[in-house]
């Protein structure tokens, strides 16, 4: 029985097996009675197991997140307290003046949250015009730089200021009782505010004298203007109303004098789709330059003889006007045996020389500013025969700030009557490093200061090192032409503990208890109230006036137009040079880095040389001819002595260069500087201080060089590969008679391009751009500010020699021609966000696609880095992030908190392994499509400017609405200049460029 | 050497082996213990393979920067590699599947090896588009997966066709010789006497017992199985040409490339077989089995693949002439003289001049001639996708932008370890698997099928 009803027949305990009542009623409840009794349900917690599971999934979820510091790069502090004018996301723009040579260019500061992000010039500067050169532009990175100096130094040691304080003012009252100099080594300085502190200065100090130092200045055109006219204040000249420019050397377009107002001038001349009546441009040069690439006639003449030029261009001039000239300036040569002399083809000379007598008045013959004065004085004098003086602006002339010359220095010191020498943001010692004598002088010197951004050369040598603010965070003012004068304000707090000079200076000067940052801005108040406010005749009080001057950063001064003229007399002490036969070495300003005082910036290392395409280093650039008589190819290194001092230099075979002439680039091989700018390139200062050395030895030397560039050096006379730019049609070209004669000549040979398939029809804006090759001059003020905008890495020197630059913007430079006189065309290619865009289908994945707005966009998070895209774009300017560079780049030199600080907060940091390249700068256009819907109304093309648009100083560059058929790009691309890169392919670009065309003779097309 | 009588049917095996020897001499590199030999080549191979695995970390964890890919070159050795892997993988089904529908007899011998080697060319070839893309942590992209941003991949992307075009012909190849492989396994499962081998042979043998049955649903199977290779033997290198010829750039944009890609890869497939399978009948005692008429028969497909090569090298010159496009032209005059030229003369003399000594029969039917024309055959295939690849890149259409690429050394280890790859691979195989199907070559040997043979 008991069987039956234990069905399983599992028993645990007998009681179980015989059906114990006791055990079955516990067998009915799962715990034994008790065992329960403190589990009430109602007093547990009310969180159901759903919602358990939820918290415990988003905890989990939490935790996650928070251990993972991917994106974890520091904290992120609400703007509780938003200071006034600033709105989060919004930037503000700040007028100031760039300090980054003389001309002292307004800018305009970006700045985003209190941080500077970008500099772009000043539209209410008359000089600049809104515009920057890529020195000015890349300067923000100096700001950021990790190198800068943060502290006082005495000794190499870190002293407090109050201690440097105490040392100079105890230190140089010992100097004044002495009666010994107290000598401030400055720039081309000509800031009144600057001049102001040095006097008040020397009311307590009164051996204090300036010097002034710049290894490249305008210093011979001033005084041969002072010796001829009396006046160093040297006039502006009308560029835009000259016919004929005649530029003796002097690179006018590259980095010469005001190069963004010549730029601008020259391009208007230049402007073919607005009609504009060409001038003719004639370039007299020993080696390539950015200029020389853009004449319409290049004269390749041995920089030793130009002089000679000059004289026989003068010569011809009188005779034809029947002047007599003085006897010291005779020339007795004809323009034939010239020619004949130095192998100029197609009688350039004779042009020259006509081109000049018909256009008197409306010419100008203009001399490089490393030639002599006496040079100098003979094209004043030519100019003046020639009536050409009618072009110069008088109102506008430079100001005359010149003070001693550092040479005097040298002399002092070594008299023992120098108790001080304080270095004003200069490095004498690395520009004087030939046999000037100026380090060992300075070691005499028992106290020597450098006020600098970084260390250098110069500040090695001194026992104090004082870091200066950047221009970006210090007041001041300049004052470049007699009617502009500009202000200078920080737009972001000092970053370290330092002062501007000006400020120290005064410090000392009037030695008070306790340092006021303020200091220097109520002194330049006061200075501005005395130099500008008292002169301005304005009924505004002088707290509005200042405001209103520091809002526009430009304050507009009555100058009289007083019209200078020439004393004949003064030529008498001209003389003649003499010439050698052996090697010319001549001696010019990087492009880029200056006289080595950008040599810290990657930026500028890396932007390539405009014409050789080289970055990253100077070399000797010597002709094919040349090349060829010696014995060596590209990158071998020979041995240049000059002066008795002897220099091992790669070779760079430049077609267009004199023969038997070197030219190299100063600002390199600096030894002491940041990480970016050590050794990297020649120190050719070696050689001197001079710029031109003649009877030069170049032998041949052993071992060569890597000299990377970012285009390939294929041999002019290589036949396989010649005139390949005009023969795809990349470039086209012809000269102004053909265009006149005939404006539809380039589209002659056009085919009708048919597709199978329908093209894709765009409703609303369509974005294009056109470049007009005519006013491009190869700048490269587009690049710098393509980088700055778009977060482009430095790559370095061993990555580009892997061509791996990153910019997204280049120019390209084809020759064609003879290698002994090429023909340069140049070319800025970027993105031609085509309708057909080649890359566009070939992406595995989708990361790069097309937009409704016609532009050809990247996905940066969707794309996996096949390069697919990259390898079927015709115009190759798809840029791979091979590493992450910012990472990769000299030990992540530019991956720290500090330098972070320059990214533009718009656009993505990308990441390795990712594809990229131009958007037309897709945050602009956003940022502009957000006010036209706020403002209600359409968005037009003309509503956003392009950041390449923006820097160009020739305005070649239009950008807007393609399907706009008013908008100024639609009427380049309809224009009959108006052409694609590779038409052929289809493939339907939206950059269109503007053929190029020269202004020659028609017998020389 | 003896004369060979062609207008007889040449016995496909030779010395009309008794079934068990057969048996005996195909199981016996299974049953016996490595020796050393087999040792050190492992150890080569395995050293080779970690150069590549060392070379791959590295260039994991700092980018692909590492190699010498540039600008206008974004395409390397990685890809190159890959083409030429994938070439290589060509031979074993077209062996196994298209001659199998020819009733080609003499395919037994190779068929079962040449699929391996198939098998093990394409792993090495799929590592390559895996690896060579910036972002190596995302492969995924490519697969086209439901997702939260309804993203798919873009199917007019050629790439995205080689994913599908390579795994499916992975497959295949997989389970084609994966049924080949029944038999034997059964076979197998029959011989050992190790009691773990005969658990793993059971199972892959899915209870074959050599019923009348099996084979004749075996047949049937190993039949459709080689229709539907067939057609992919054709399409997976047409696809990979399609990379190259769906693109825009000279050199690139042919028509041509399809069947070009095809016969090129037939072409090194069996350089590669022909030069693996010397050493195997030398080392395995199966020269009677894989004989000489076999290997003679293989040259002669090396010389037919290698002519559609070179016909297809001057069809692209003439093309380029015809089309008057200068950019097109002048990309392949540029392969004759430009920087590349070298590559170019390799790849010709390798892949059109050696191989037309097979004409030869003397060269045919010698073993170290044909073994170094082998090797040539497959270097001259290995420049031949650097010449299409690189050099085109190297000099497209803007002047400005043309730049010489040359690999690093990480390139070189990474081509190096594939070896290693696939030469471990391949090593390991002979000593788990049989590398000659023992079922086929019982039905091939002479006797085995009713025949009219001397009647």
């Amino acid at each position: 029985m008991a069987d039956s009803k234990n069905k399983s027949g599992i028993w645990k305990s007998l009681k179980e097996y015989y059906q114990d009542p006791v055990v079955l009623k516990n067998k009915t409840n799962e715990f034994m009675d008790g065992v329960t009794d403190d589990f009430d349900p109602d007093e547990l917690s009310k969180v159901s197991r759903r919602k358990f599971l939820a918290l415990m999934t988003a905890s989990a979820a939490f935790t996650a997140t928070a251990c993972t510091d991917y994106h974890d790069k520091g904290e992120v502090i609400a703007y509780n307290d938003r200071p006034e004018g600033v709105i989060p996301g919004k930037p503000n723009y700040y007028a100031s003046t760039c300090d980054g040579c003389a001309v002292g260019c307004g800018v305009l500061v970006k700045t985003r949250e209190g941080r500077p992000i970008k500099l772009d010039g000043n539209p209410d500067h008359p000089v600049n015009k809104g515009k920057l050169c890529t020195k000015g532009q890349a300067g923000i990175l100096e700001l950021y730089d990790p190198d800068r100096l943060t502290d006082p130094l005495r000794d190499r040691r870190k002293v407090s200021w109050n201690d440097v304080d105490a040392y100079m003012v105890e230190a140089f009252a010992k100097y004044a009782s002495e009666g010994k100099e107290i000598a401030f080594v400055t720039g081309e300085n000509n800031s009144p505010a600057f001049g102001d502190v040095i006097a008040e200065f020397a009311k307590k100090y009164p051996t204090v004298k300036v010097y002034n130092h710049a290894a490249f200045s305008e210093k011979n055109r001033r005084s041969a203007w002072k010796k001829v006219y009396g006046s160093g204040k040297y006039p502006a000249i009308k560029w835009a109303d000259a016919d004929v420019i005649v530029s003796l050397d002097a690179d006018l377009l590259g980095n010469e004098g005001d190069m963004l107002e010549f730029t601008r001038e020259f391009a208007k001349r230049r402007d073919a789709v607005n009609g504009a009546d060409f001038n003719r441009f004639y370039v007299v040069e020993g080696g390539m330059t950015l200029t020389g690439a853009n004449a319409d006639y290049r004269i390749r003449v041995n920089p030793q003889y130009h002089f000679e030029l000059a004289l026989l261009v003068l010569n011809q001039v009188a005779m034809n006007l029947g002047v007599t000239l003085p006897s010291n300036l005779a020339y007795r040569k004809s323009v034939t045996d010239f020619e004949l002399a130095h192998n100029i083809k197609s009688d350039k000379v004779a042009r020259l020389i006509t081109d000049l007598l018909k256009n008197r008045g409306k010419s100008i013959f203009y001399v490089g500013r490393d030639k002599s004065e006496d040079l100098h004085m003979v094209a004043n004098y030519l100019n003046e025969i020639l009536g050409n003086s009618a072009l110069y602006n008088f109102k506008c002339a430079h100001t005359d700030y010149s003070t001693e010359d550092i040479s005097v220095l040298v002399s002092n010191i070594n008299r023992g009557a120098v108790g001080a020498v304080l270095h004003v943001d200069v490095n004498p010692v690395y520009n004087y490093s030939g046999n000037t004598g100026y380090e060992e002088a300075l070691a005499k010197v028992p106290t020597k200061v450098s006020f600098t951004l970084n260390r250098n050369e110069t500040s090695e040598k001194c026992n104090f090192v004082l870091p200066v603010h950047h221009y970006l965070e210090a007041w001041g003012d300049i004052h470049s032409r007699e009617n502009i004068y500009t202000l200078r304000q920080p737009v972001i707090n000092p970053i370290f503990n330092t002062r501007q000079s000006e400020a120290a200076i005064l410090q000392w000067a009037d030695n008070s208890t306790g340092y006021n940052q303020d200091k220097f801005h109520k002194f330049l108040q006061n200075s501005f109230k005395k130099n500008v406010y008292a002169k301005a005749g304005t009924t505004l009080n002088f707290k509005k006036y200042w405001f209103n001057a520091l809002h526009d950063g430009i304050v507009m001064l009555p100058a009289n137009e007083t019209v200078a003229s020439i004393n004949v007399e003064a030529l008498g002490s001209v003389k003649t040079p003499k010439t050698n036969e052996g090697f010319t070495l001549q001696v010019r300003e990087s492009y880029f880095v200056g006289d080595g005082k950008f040599a810290n910036n990657g930026w500028l290392q890396e932007t390539p040389h405009p014409v050789s395409k080289v970055t990253w280093d100077n070399y000797a650039a010597i002709a094919p001819a040349t090349a060829a008589a010696l014995g060596v190819e590209n990158n071998d290194l020979i041995d240049v002595s000059a002066d008795g001092n002897s220099i091992s230099l790669p070779v760079m075979i430049q077609p267009g260069t004199a023969e038997n002439t070197i030219l190299t680039e100063a600002g390199y091989g600096r030894t002491i500087v940041g990480e970016v700018g050590l050794d990297v390139g020649f120190d050719v200062y070696k050689f001197g201080s001079e710029k031109l050395y003649s009877n030069v030895d170049v032998k041949k030397g052993s071992g060569t060089y890597d000299l990377v560039s970012t285009q390939e050096h294929h041999s002019l006379d290589d036949e396989s590969v010649k005139d390949f730019h005009r023969i795809r049609g990349i470039i086209q070209d012809g000269t102004v008679e053909e265009y006149k004669k005939d404006p539809k000549f380039l589209k002659h040979h056009e085919h009708d391009i048919f597709s199978i398939t329908d093209s894709v029809e765009y409703k609303g804006v369509k974005w294009a751009m056109a470049i007009d090759l005519n006013k491009c001059t190869s700048c490269s003020a587009c690049v710098t500010s393509c980088n700055v905008e778009n977060n482009i890495p430095v790559v370095g020197k061993d990555q580009v020699s892997r061509g791996r630059e990153m910019s997204w913007m280049r120019i390209d430079r084809y020759y064609s021609g003879s290698p002994e006189e090429p023909v340069v065309s140049n070319q800025p290619m970027l993105c031609q966000h085509c309708d057909n865009a080649p890359c566009e289908n070939v992406c595995p994945v989708n990361a790069t696609n097309h937009s409704p707005d016609g532009l050809n966009q990247m996905a940066y998070n969707r794309c996996v880095g096949t390069r697919y895209c990259a390898n079927n774009c015709p115009y190759k300017v798809r840029r791979f992030n091979f590493y992450n560079f910012r990472d990769h780049f000299a030990d992540a030199y530019y991956q720290n908190d500090l330098t972070y600080l320059a990214s533009n907060p718009e656009v993505t940091v990308r990441s390795r392994g990712v594809m990229e390249k131009c958007t037309f700068c897709i945050q602009k256009i956003m940022d502009a499509r957000e006010v036209a819907i706020r403002e209600n109304r359409d968005l037009k093309g003309d509503d956003v400017v392009t950041a390449c648009q923006q820097a160009c100083p020739s305005e070649a560059i239009v950008f807007g609405d393609s399907n706009d058929p008013e908008s100024t790009v639609s009427k380049y691309r309809e224009h009959d200049l108006g052409y694609h890169v590779l038409d052929l392919l289809n493939v339907r670009p939206n950059v269109t460029y503007i053929a190029k065309l020269r202004n020659t003779h028609s017998e020389d097309a | 050497m003896s004369a060979v009588d062609y207008s007889q049917e040449l016995s496909v095996v030779e010395g009309k082996p008794s079934l068990r020897s057969i048996d005996d001499v195909i199981i016996k590199p299974l049953e016996s213990k490595p020796d050393k030999k087999f040792y050190i080549a492992l150890a080569v191979t395995v050293s080779m393979l970690g150069i590549g695995a060392i070379s791959l970390a590295l260039s994991f964890y700092y980018g692909t920067g590492l190699w010498g890919n540039n600008n206008p070159v974004g395409w390397g050795l990685p890809i190159v590699n890959f083409v030429f892997w994938v070439g290589i993988g060509h031979a074993g089904t077209l062996i196994s599947a298209i001659l199998f529908l020819f009733r080609q007899k003499w395919r037994t011998g190779i068929a079962r090896f040449a699929e391996g080697m198939t098998i093990f060319a394409v792993i090495t070839a799929l590592i390559f588009p895996a690896i060579h893309i910036g972002r190596p942590w995302l492969p995924l992209y490519l697969l086209p997966y439901p997702n939260q941003h309804s993203l798919w991949p873009n199917f007019i992307s050629p790439l995205l066709w080689d994913v599908f075009a390579v795994s499916t012909y992975f497959t295949v190849s997989l389970i084609f010789w994966y049924v080949g492989l029944i038999p034997d396994f059964a076979t197998l499962r029959d011989k050992t006497t190790n009691k773990i081998k005969k658990l793993i042979y059971s199972v892959f043998s899915m209870g074959w017992r050599h019923s009348n049955r099996h084979w004749q649903h075996y047949e049937m199977v190993y039949l459709i199985l080689a229709g539907f290779a067939t057609p992919l033997v054709l399409s997976v290198h047409t696809i990979v040409s399609y990379d190259f010829a769906v693109s825009i750039m000279p050199g690139w944009h042919t028509t041509i490339f399809p069947p070009y890609f095809v016969a090129g890869a037939v072409f090194s497939g069996f350089a590669m077989v022909q030069n693996v399978l010397i050493f195997i009948r030398k080392i395995f005692n199966f020269e009677h089995i894989i004989t000489l008429n076999t290997l003679e028969k293989m040259n002669k497909i090396i010389i037919l693949t290698g002519s559609l090569v070179g016909y297809a090298y001057a069809m692209e010159f003439f093309i380029a002439w015809y089309s008057g496009v200068q950019p097109e032209q002048f990309a392949f005059m540029n392969r004759l003289f430009g920087p590349y030229a070298w590559a170019y003369w390799i790849m010709v003399s390798c892949n059109v001049i050696f191989p037309q000594l097979f004409w030869f029969k003397k060269i045919r039917r010698h073993i170290p001639a044909m073994f170094i024309i082998g090797v040539l055959v497959n270097v001259g295939m290995w420049f031949e996708r650097f010449v299409i690849t690189v050099t085109s890149l190297s000099r497209d259409f803007l002047p400005s932008s043309w730049a010489y690429y040359k690999p690093t050394l990480t390139d070189a280890g990474i081509l190096i370890g594939s070896f290693g790859l696939f030469f471990t691979l391949l090593l390991l195989f002979t000593k788990t698997l049989p590398v000659v199907s023992i079922a086929e070559v019982k039905a091939v040997n002479d006797d085995a099928q009713p025949s009219h043979g001397g009647h």
